[in-house]
């Protein structure tokens, strides 16, 4: 237990100590005397940035409107690829059908969906939505899959004979068995989820993160860009540890928790 | 009562192709009710394809067998089987693997505790109930695997080396253990091993086959009293048949 805790504890402030340094170092840089504050602008600068936006209220609407279209993108996305993965993973029939259609268009980065969608959809709501969507299935589809085809005979078998029916097995085997696979997938998509959401944001917002972005580009405010790089790698470190705890909750009986 | 017999069997894997290899030649078999049957015989003589056919895993080529003079088809809970390969559930505790049967049948919850307090207690595993897999030895989890079986109430008990991975020590001990739960319920087991010794100390009846392609090469009846204890592995009549057994088997 003692030693379980101080590695727990080592790993904890090792990862504090390579964020500090990386802090530290940019301080070091924008304190000196021949910095262009333009270019590199200093901790206190981003920090009033941070403030402007926040009492602004410009920066809670642009996250709130991101985090909208993540909760939309991930949610859909990856339910998606759960059913369509399972079925494909499960059933003969459905791989033979939809196996190489998946397979051909896994190689498409999701980014180049982007000119045909705002073609077909205009640069709506909906267009950026569904290009997080597709970003989620993809990556997420392909993990339940390998994770389905990855299920032991064994378990099948000792579900069989003890009178599992097919659907059975597939619920209380195949499924729990490719738990580790699928939560992999969601926690893959959700990276893609942001990903995508700051390039569709570029490209084709009012409002959002990514707007902000660009909104700082276009007026060379540094800062503001700065600023929202750290709040969208923290949302999204957050989001992943929350999500590692649900792992953590549901992998309780593997190996290889964590 | 509960009664298997194999008729004329014959097992071809790619049978009608090239390279086609004949596994199983023309077995007739018959395991009498309540009877504890031993296959032995070296690697590759398709004693465990025999017995994955008896549970339903797959279908021989030729011939059939049949349950009560019905014919076996398909997988079914009346056949329950315990597999060489650890086939505990890691994603369910200890309780939940033996009550997993009785679960699938929609078994009240009042049900699933009495199974699960009967069958952890009968295998030696109380304490354990809610304790994952991952936190068990080889030897425990074994035994949730044969006390899952019988907590599923098959008429046949298929067992598959189901001790091949323990260290002698715990294999006599699961030996033992397995006849006194084997002793209160009586149901027809097929056993296969390639330890003769284990067959000769669980079996009424051990089938000796011969390999490429597998025949029936000599049946022992084994006559030695029960209840078995370890002291009877020393005995004479045991060593006899170890003797004419080992002998049979080509080393």
């Amino acid at each position: 237990m003692a030693l379980l805790h101080s590695l727990r504890s080592r790993r904890l402030w090792l990862g504090a100590l390579s964020i500090a340094t990386v802090f530290g170092v940019y301080i070091w840089i924008t304190n000196q005397p021949d910095n262009n504050p333009a270019l590199l602008p200093p901790i206190l600068d981003i920090l009033a940035s941070f403030k402007t936006n926040l009492t602004s209220g410009s920066l809670l609407t642009a996250l709130g409107a991101s985090l909208f279209r993540i909760a939309m993108g991930f949610f859909i996305g990856t339910t998606l690829a759960l059913i369509v993965g399972c079925l494909v993973g499960w059933y003969k029939t459905v791989e033979y059908l939809l196996d190489p259609l998946i397979e051909a268009l896994r190689p498409i980065p999701p980014l180049a969906y982007i000119p045909i969608i705002i073609i077909w959809f205009g640069i709506g709501e909906f267009s950026r939505v569904l290009i997080i969507t597709i970003a989620c299935f993809m990556v997420c589809v392909v993990n339940v899959i390998a994770g389905m085809k990855n299920v032991p005979q064994v378990y099948v078998d000792a579900a069989s004979t003890m009178g599992a029916s097919r659907f059975q097995v597939f619920r209380t085997v195949a499924v729990p068995a490719a738990t580790p696979f699928i939560i992999t997938g969601y926690r893959i998509a959700l990276a893609a989820a942001w990903t995508t959401l700051v390039a569709s944001e570029l490209l084709a917002a009012q409002n959002g993160l990514g707007f902000l972005l660009q909104e700082g580009r276009r007026y060379f405010l540094t800062d503001q860009v700065m600023m929202i790089i750290v709040i969208i790698g923290g949302c999204a470190f957050i989001m992943d540890r929350i999500f590692r705890k649900i792992q953590a909750h549901l992998m309780q009986w593997s190996e290889a928790r964590e | 009562m509960p009664e298997i017999l194999v008729d004329n069997l014959t097992h071809t894997f790619g049978k009608g192709e090239p390279g086609a290899l004949t596994v199983l030649d023309k077995i007739n078999l018959t395991f009498e009710s309540g009877s504890f049957n031993s296959i032995i015989g070296t690697s590759g003589c398709g004693k465990s394809t025999l017995l994955k056919m008896m549970a339903g895993l797959f279908t021989p080529s030729d011939g059939q067998m049949t349950l009560d003079g019905e014919v076996i088809e398909g997988t079914d809970r009346r056949r329950g089987m315990v597999f060489q390969q650890d086939a505990v559930f890691p994603w369910m505790t200890v309780a939940k693997n033996i009550s997993y049967g009785p679960r699938l049948r929609g078994a009240s919850k009042a049900e699933q505790s009495e199974i699960e307090a009967k069958w952890t207690e009968m295998v030696g595993l109380r304490g354990f109930e809610d304790r994952w897999p991952r936190e068990l030895s080889g030897g425990m989890r074994k035994r949730v695997d044969i006390g899952r079986v019988y907590a599923n109430d098959p008429d046949v008990l298929l067992m598959d080396e189901p001790f091949g991975a323990l260290d002698a020590q715990t294999k006599e001990r699961m030996q033992s253990d397995l006849l006194t739960t084997w002793q209160k319920s009586k149901k027809t087991v097929v056993f296969v091993t390639h330890d003769i010794e284990e067959a000769i100390f669980l079996s009424d009846k051990i089938i000796v086959l011969s390999s490429r392609p597998g025949r029936v090469h000599h049946i022992e009846e084994v006559s030695l009293p029960r209840p078995r204890n370890d002291e009877m592995r020393l005995t004479e009549e045991f060593l006899a048949i170890k003797r004419r057994l080992w002998g049979m088997l080509d080393h």
